[in-house]
């Protein structure tokens, strides 16, 4: 006899042998909260999305926006920033129609798709944002260079000495080990963050994938 | 939410609650991870009741949800692969008359269903309850043909776990 023959009739038959909760029981239950990845997801992606928006207001203060002055920076600053918060919101709704469609009566494949997709929105967000990070700076460090009093006056010294190269090349490198810090930090963050929170959901993806050509 | 539609979603699980003790069966291997699992199999359940408006049958409706909850929404305790856990606790009652080697032998097979892997458990689950092919592929949200060709290949690794 097949071996899960034999199991379907034992399993069938055992259809007592099951804890039986009372009505109250119950009811209780539904009075809890749940703590599935779905809401975990949620509530990383919102203090995401927070951390980003932060971000822009601290850098919107006013001794920021006083040197950005100094530096002819305002007719760029301003449509990048309504292009971002115009992204931000986008993104937002985005992740929102994305995390509606996540209904645990789909089947099982649809599912666990429309939870990747909710959490890739989200990732893009991020990369997006990191992005903007690595080009503002550089802009920024541009701006530095050619408007700053301080730096042309340095600069001008140091090509009196033969070493503007040399002054040049520690901006930069400054520049570059400073964002690659910044970045690293925040990617093994999401790395560990998402890793142990999708690692079962996307083994089980895989698997569920696996024949599929 | 209003206190009817309360009144009957609770009973409505009350009386198909074993369709969830089996899913947390196959899933979990001791009491509190058993009961962990049915709470929040229970919460999706009733968070999505609102949208049961009858077009399907409760029952088949709670394969999906609890399924689903058990491979995908549901992270809390670690579950541990305890061959002592509830299944030798189930054999225990048996334990007077057990000289059989029917029993011995399903004894084996209900340890070598834990070893399973989450979406090979959920194949063998739909299976032991008697679901069809077009439903089993229906609530994973694979083709029949990928269905029926998992299915077998379930079997055939149950067989090397119980003859290494």
């Amino acid at each position: 006899m097949d071996e899960l023959e034999l199991l379907k009739k034992d399993w069938q038959s055992k259809n007592q042998d099951y804890p039986k909760l009372s009505y109250n029981e119950i009811y209780k239950m539904i009075l809890k909260k749940s703590s599935s990845i779905v809401k975990w997801i949620f509530i990383i992606s919102l203090l995401e999305f927070a951390f980003w928006a932060v971000i822009s207001f601290a850098f919107k203060d006013s001794k920021f926006l006083e040197d950005a002055k100094e530096l002819n920076m305002n007719s760029v600053l301003i449509p990048l920033s309504i292009i971002s918060y115009g992204i931000l919101i986008y993104f937002f709704y985005l992740f929102y129609k994305n995390y509606r469609n996540i209904i645990s009566t789909d089947s099982t494949k649809r599912l666990m798709e429309n939870i990747l997709k909710t959490r890739r929105t989200v990732k893009y967000y991020v990369v997006f944002n990191l992005g903007s990070l690595v080009i503002a700076t550089f802009i920024g460090l541009f701006y530095v260079l050619n408007n700053d009093e301080n730096v042309i006056t340095q600069l001008e010294q140091a090509s009196a000495n033969g070493e503007v190269f040399k002054v040049y090349a520690i901006f930069i490198i400054t520049t570059i080990l400073f964002l690659a810090v910044v970045v690293g930090v925040l990617l093994l963050f999401y790395w560990l963050v998402y890793g142990i929170l999708l690692k079962r959901l996307n083994k089980n993806y895989r698997e569920l994938k696996k024949l599929e050509i | 939410m209003n206190k009817e539609l309360e009144h009957s979603f609770v009973e409505l699980l009350e009386k198909h609650q074993n369709i969830v003790h089996k899913v947390c069966r196959l899933y979990t291997n001791n009491y509190d991870a058993h009961n962990d699992l049915f709470q929040e199999i229970t919460i999706q359940l009733w968070k999505a009741y609102p949208k049961f408006r009858g077009d399907a049958k409760f029952s088949t409706w709670m394969y999906r949800v609890g399924l689903n909850t058990a491979i995908t929404l549901y992270r809390k305790s670690k579950r541990i692969i305890n061959t002592q856990g509830f299944d030798a606790v189930q054999f225990k009652i048996k334990a007077e008359d057990y000289d059989d080697t029917e029993e011995q032998q399903l004894k084996l097979l209900y340890k070598a269903v834990h070893q399973l892997n989450d979406i090979e458990k959920a194949l063998v689950f739909l299976y032991l309850e008697d679901k069809n092919y077009k439903e089993i592929s229906e609530t994973m949200g694979i083709t029949e043909v990928n269905a029926r060709v998992k299915m077998n290949r379930v079997k055939t690794k149950l067989r090397t776990i119980l003859n290494p």
